[in-house]
């Protein structure tokens, strides 16, 4: 028993906040996606992380209309200036306002979370139904596969892809979407393997449904509930991924992204004065990161009742 | 316990192979010319002609492969393009000091955890389990630069209580240097520490609270064993076990957090290392730091795997 809980404890070893994701594997999470959303909003935690990210979502879309691009050289009788009416996150060594670095900054970030989140789905949902379902050498195999990538060191490696390539914008979501699909590809596998033993299943392998058939029709939309969870939290890590990586020197240099804003505050020293110009960028991050956190273990809640209770 | 650990072995061993043949594809494969990226312009010719002959840049991608993984056993990673001397080289000198910083912080970690875990699970829903969940959600979402920086700026530049940079003071020997290396570290290991007690702890809590509702511990209850010894000698040494294993997975993340904080506060080990190459496009440094780095969450995560199958019987006594 103790292996057993060892394996599955060791199964969500990468994820965030997600010890609860055992279970929703164990209870063989199932739910309806329309009936999610309204159990979402009455739910505190899921209400709070979904009105953050509706709130950053539109900053993002409406970013030209809320704060002109910062570009080129700032005032200069304005340079590293503390929080102030005119400037309420304050100005970096260049004059440039802070504010509308991290409003625009929320775009390329929030960019980056999803599109690489994309892609790892893309890349990690045929990996766990196929190992689901085909079971025996094809398991085996995508399971040494992901378990190998899920315990080397991640971050070096993306930085040795990001260096490879060059630093752009869509490089960095390449480099992050590559190797974030273990983890969507492990939950999708757990869910593939409990759904491909249901009678519905076997029922439609006896009405002589072909694979893909019974791929595409029955596991994918049973699949479909777990990888919320590990959607939300993939955009989580794939944001602070993003901001390592451009702390690092591989962002964009021609995006501002809230990585770059703290890179700006590190390379020119200003982080050791001017506490504001890696305060603002630092606290969005953790905004966003924590409101995807709280939507996570919401959807946790809604689809395992059981786990309220604990 | 033999073949477990066996099995272990030739995990790692697989492990390590993938990851040299994923350096080898990221810098040979990769759109680019492998030239470009392995030798810097201003290399002599002497040695040019030694990294084309060590890696036999102008054969096919398969021999160049087999010199590539022929060079790595023989412990040679390239030339950097920023000292040229031996990367390897460069990077011995570098390790130590990123294994001081990540031992320290996993001690601690251990430390701190497993009593703030244990509290969180035995309490569960008190004041205390819901503050040590909330320092955990904020442990998970903050950007740990941002940790390093704030740490730096209140305890380092606003109170000058400890160094802003650096491993150690230049010149200073004996019990001098122990202690300049010791305050050296104090900043840099708590960011670290920080933030893998955000998810240790959340484990633990979650293992204990798991082996708290076990039969046994209810039968341990119900004999009349004392509260305190069910919950460390019965139920703890049961919840240590995914512990364990969690730790051996968390090592690859853990680097990563290492690599940020050594960032901020300029300490000379691997993490460091890799910030300068990425500024200077020293290619064959990242590779070999990804390949050193690797080796080494491979090794911890096969000792790692040598404590679980001591601290489970099971595994223990196998035949």
């Amino acid at each position: 028993m103790s292996e057993v809980k060892a394996m599955s404890a060791a199964a969500d070893a990468d994820a965030n906040v997600d010890a609860a994701r055992v279970d929703a594997r164990e209870n063989g999470a199932r739910a309806h996606a329309p009936g999610v959303m309204r159990r979402l909003i009455s739910n505190p935690l899921g209400a709070i992380g979904l009105t953050v990210l509706a709130l950053m979502t539109l900053v993002a879309i409406f970013a030209p209309a809320l704060a002109p691009y910062p570009s080129g050289y700032g005032n200069l009788d304005e340079m590293s200036l503390p929080p102030s009416r005119l400037h309420p996150f304050g100005t970096d060594d260049m004059g440039l306002d802070i504010l509308a670095q991290v409003i625009w900054g929320t775009r390329v970030s929030m960019l980056v979370g999803v599109a690489a989140t994309m892609l790892s789905l893309a890349i990690g949902v045929p990996v766990g139904l196929f190992a689901g379902f085909y079971r025996g050498r094809v398991d085996a195999f995508a399971t040494s596969v992901i378990d190998i990538f899920l315990s080397l060191p991640v971050l070096p490696l993306m930085i040795l892809l990001g260096a490879v390539l060059g630093p752009s914008l869509t490089n960095i979501i390449l480099v992050i979407g590559f190797f974030s699909w273990p983890s969507t590809a492990r939950v999708v596998r757990a869910q593939a393997l409990s759904v491909a033993e249901q009678q519905f299943t076997e029922a439609a392998r006896a009405m002589g449904a072909t694979d893909a058939r019974i791929l595409l029709k029955h596991l994918l939309p049973n699949v479909f509930p777990p990888i919320m969870v590990n959607m939300v939290l993939t955009v989580a890590t794939a944001v602070i991924s993003e901001a390592g990586l451009s702390f690092l020197g591989l962002g964009d240099p021609t995006q501002w992204s809230w990585g770059r804003i703290l890179e700006n505050a590190h390379r020119s020293g200003a982080f050791v004065t001017a506490w504001w110009h890696t305060l603002f960028p630092s606290l969005a991050i953790m905004l966003l990161v924590m409101s995807a956190n709280f939507l996570g273990m919401a959807i946790n809640e809604i689809l395992n009742p059981r786990l309220k209770r604990r | 316990m033999s073949r477990y650990m066996l099995k272990r072995v030739l995990r790692g061993l697989l492990t390590a192979a993938v990851s040299v043949t994923l350096t080898f594809i990221i810098v040979r494969v990769m759109p680019g010319d492998p030239a470009t990226m392995l030798m810097d312009p201003r290399m002599t010719e002497e040695i040019r002609q030694q990294i084309l002959h060590d890696f036999g840049l102008d054969k096919p991608l398969w021999v160049q492969y087999l010199t590539y993984v022929g060079q790595l056993l023989k412990g040679n990673l390239g030339v950097s393009f920023r000292s040229l001397t031996p990367v390897a080289a460069v990077i011995w000198s570098r390790l130590p000091w990123t294994l001081l910083l990540m031992g320290t912080s996993f001690i601690l970690t251990i430390l701190i955890g497993v009593p703030l875990g244990v509290v969180a699970a035995v309490k569960r829903g008190g004041a205390c389990d819901r503050v040590i969940n909330a320092f955990a959600i904020a442990g998970h979402s903050i950007f740990v630069p941002w940790l390093g920086i704030t740490l730096l700026y209140l305890l380092g530049y606003t109170l000058p209580w400890f160094p802003i940079g650096g491993a150690c003071d230049i010149g200073v020997t004996g019990w001098e240097a122990v202690s300049s290396v010791a305050r050296h570290l104090v900043l840099p290991v708590t960011t670290l520490t920080i933030i893998n007690l955000a998810s240790y702890v959340l484990f633990l809590r979650t293992g204990m609270v798991e082996t708290l509702r076990e039969d046994f511990v209810r039968t341990a209850r119900a004999k009349g064993v004392p509260e305190n010894r069910v919950i460390f000698r019965h139920a703890l040494r049961n919840a240590f076990l995914p512990t364990v294993t969690m730790i051996g997975l968390q090592l690859g993340s853990m680097v990563g957090g290492a690599v940020l904080t050594e960032s901020v506060f300029a300490y000379p080990g691997v993490g460091r290392l890799i910030y300068e190459s990425v500024t200077q496009h020293d290619y064959p440094v990242l590779q070999g730091t990804f390949i050193i780095l690797a080796f080494t969450v491979i090794l911890a995560n096969i000792l790692t795997d040598l404590a679980y199958a001591y601290l489970d019987p099971k595994v223990r006594f196998e035949a």
